[in-house]
């Protein structure tokens, strides 16, 4: 069962901008990398599925619940970090995330003990008394979180959580929300641009480009190998790909790669015994770099890139 | 992952606990805002210096009550000093300065600072904020327009020599205090609101409240006195115009407020109370439509 479920979800705004083009995806539990550039539609998804943007067409599900019809009862049980600054600078964290609480839905009790345990949890001690005008960046994106987990929601909506951190500071957020993903049990969606961020501490993602769902799998399946040899030389390997191709294989040269495809290896020939796929490959490349006299620096398996993904249609892909 | 050494260490840290206590849902919100805008208003778990111009006004506002129950004690019925009729007219000038004070607090941050998306991310709608807002206002200012006339009115109860007898004589006027200060109190609160609503900063908001009730109440006085203009000249002040609403719901004239010189139909004091209120509805239903977020 999907903890989140969009069918053929379109957002027109009305400058004519089309933000959500038909997305249709399923999400389950974890900690979910929304990936996509900046436009994508990360925000616009995230949005629709608070409640607080309606759809042009189409219907999205949050907890089995109705984003339409269901929004207040959905809000009760999300929480979310917006991208931008959303904190007033002249009162505490304390104040702030407490009031917060009682705005979801808290009893007093219940929420000055909340935001004590949220705000110890996500490391704000002392400064917790402070007015937040003072607190540095890194301390307000840890307030805006607190902020959404202080309810203690089944799933968090987090758009661009590292924004404006510095290297250490963005650590110490995936590193957070790893542990909220792990810990505390519950689904976190994380929206981000960044991909070398999101790898970290995501285990499935979901990449949208111009509205659209580009794929959705495990992280791990983003990553997997291609089913193509990489072969690298000291020097132009194009005359080592012209031989691999004169063997009937699949063979492009790009500077000092080539990269075969073991599909098309076939059966080599290798006297008394045949071998297949990569073995095949690794046979003729030996031969032909010996015949040609050239240095090897190494061999592998070709992997998927997450930057793949972008490369293929997107238009303004995303730096990782 | 612990960002600072001494974190690491710490005893306490037991980990995560889940809530599955009460949860209020929109009640709960709407509670909550109205309750942290009076605290806001009044200036409670805040410096000394935010209590200043509230609980100075609420003073000020409540002083003449007091000063008339103290005369009719030693005087009787000899002197009659501040009547319910006129009160709110003889505080009037103190409800500008509250509003202007005490408003923008209320709207004008939660907009700049951009914090109305994690409101509207919780289970409360735009109505609901606006509403709770609307009703954290009317509820401080009742503590002006409401509070300051009912101790007058327990005070007269108590200064008669006969309790019994003058609840009777008095109580006939409890309807129109209790009227006249909800008139007052919701429709300023509305007004207010509304102008502070469109304002990017407090000071500009405490400003452009001041600017519509003094010029509105000058340029009233300054036609009124050039003669000629004293028909419209209340229309232009918001005070004046809740004064004739007042008198043509309750009766009982004020000598001091232009109301009295104009020529009109005291009904069309109450058709501007409309169009104030609701004018200043439709600003803030506008305005929080407008907001992105």
């Amino acid at each position: 069962m999907p903890l989140i479920s969009t069918r053929a979800l379109t957002k027109r705004y009305s400058g004519g901008v089309t933000a959500l083009d038909g997305l249709t995806v399923e999400i389950g539990e974890g900690i979910i990398g929304l990936v996509g550039a900046n436009g994508a539609g990360k925000s616009t998804l995230i949005k629709i599925l608070l409640g607080l943007l309606p759809a042009t067409e189409g219907e999205a599900t949050v907890l089995d619940l109705d984003t339409a019809t269901h929004g207040a009862r959905i809000r009760e049980l999300v929480g979310y970090m917006p991208e931008h600054d959303c904190l007033p600078p002249d009162v505490s964290a304390t104040e702030f995330v407490s009031h917060m609480a009682r705005v979801s839905g808290l009893p007093s009790g219940a929420a000055r003990e909340r935001t004590a345990d949220i705000l110890r949890h996500v490391g704000l001690y002392e400064e917790r008394y402070r007015p937040m005008g003072g607190y540095s960046t890194g301390m307000k994106q840890r307030v805006k979180l607190a902020q959404a987990l202080v309810h203690d929601p089944k799933v968090l909506l987090l758009d661009e959580p590292t924004n404006g951190l510095d290297p250490a500071g963005r650590d110490e957020m995936l590193a957070l929300i790893e542990r909220i993903g792990r810990d505390f049990g519950m689904t976190a969606i994380v929206a981000s641009h960044l991909l070398g961020e999101i790898e970290r501490v995501a285990d499935w993602l979901v990449a949208i480009d111009a509205g659209r769902l580009l794929r959705t799998a495990p992280l791990a399946s983003f990553t997997e190998r291609t089913g193509q040899l990489l072969v690298e030389t000291e020097e132009a390997a194009e005359p080592l790909a012209q031989r691999l191709v004169g063997r009937g294989m699949q063979a492009v040269a790009d500077g000092r790669t080539v990269i075969v495809d073991i599909a098309s290896a076939g059966e080599g020939d290798h006297g008394e015994y045949a071998v297949y796929g990569e073995y095949a490959v690794y046979d003729a490349v030996r031969d032909e770099s010996v015949a040609l006299n050239m240095a090897l620096v190494r061999i592998e398996h070709r992997r998927h890139q997450l930057e793949d993904l972008f490369r293929a249609g997107g238009t303004d892909a995303p730096v990782a | 992952m612990h960002p600072s050494p001494e974190a690491a260490g710490a005893i306490y840290d037991i980990g995560y606990r889940h809530y599955d206590g009460l949860r209020l849902g929109r009640r709960g919100a709407v509670t909550a805002v109205v309750g942290a805008g009076l605290r806001a208003i009044f200036g409670l778990g805040r410096s000394g210096r935010s209590k200043v111009i509230p609980w100075g006004a609420l003073i000020l506002a409540t002083m003449p009550a007091i000063v008339a129950v103290a005369i009719r004690v030693l005087a009787g019925d000899l002197i009659d000093l501040y009547g319910y009729d006129s009160y709110l007219w003889q505080i009037g000038a103190l409800l500008p300065i509250f509003v202007a004070a005490q408003a923008p607090e209320l709207v004008v941050n939660d907009i700049r600072h951009r914090v109305l998306p994690l409101y509207f991310s919780r289970p409360m709608s735009r109505f609901d904020y606006v509403a709770a807002k609307l009703g954290a206002l009317s509820l401080a200012l009742l503590s002006l327009t409401l509070l300051p006339v009912l101790v007058l009115f327990v005070g007269r109860v108590l200064a008669a020599e006969d309790v019994v007898g003058a609840i009777g004589d008095e109580a006939g006027a409890l309807p129109a205090i209790i009227g006249s200060g909800l008139l007052h109190g919701v429709v300023l609160a509305g007004l207010g609101l509304a102008i502070c609503s469109l304002a990017a900063r407090r000071a500009y908001a405490a400003g452009a409240v001041l600017a519509v009730f003094l010029i509105g109440s000058v340029v009233s006085e300054v036609l009124a006195e050039a003669g000629g203009f004293a028909d419209i000249a209340p229309f232009l002040s918001p005070l004046a115009i809740l004064d004739g609403t007042r008198q043509w719901l309750f009766g009982g004239s004020v000598a001091e407020s232009p109301v009295g010189a104009a020529d009109v139909p005291l009904a069309l004091f109450s058709l501007a109370t409309l169009v104030v209120t609701f004018g200043s509805w439709a600003v803030l239903a506008f305005r929080y439509r407008r907001i992105t977020v």
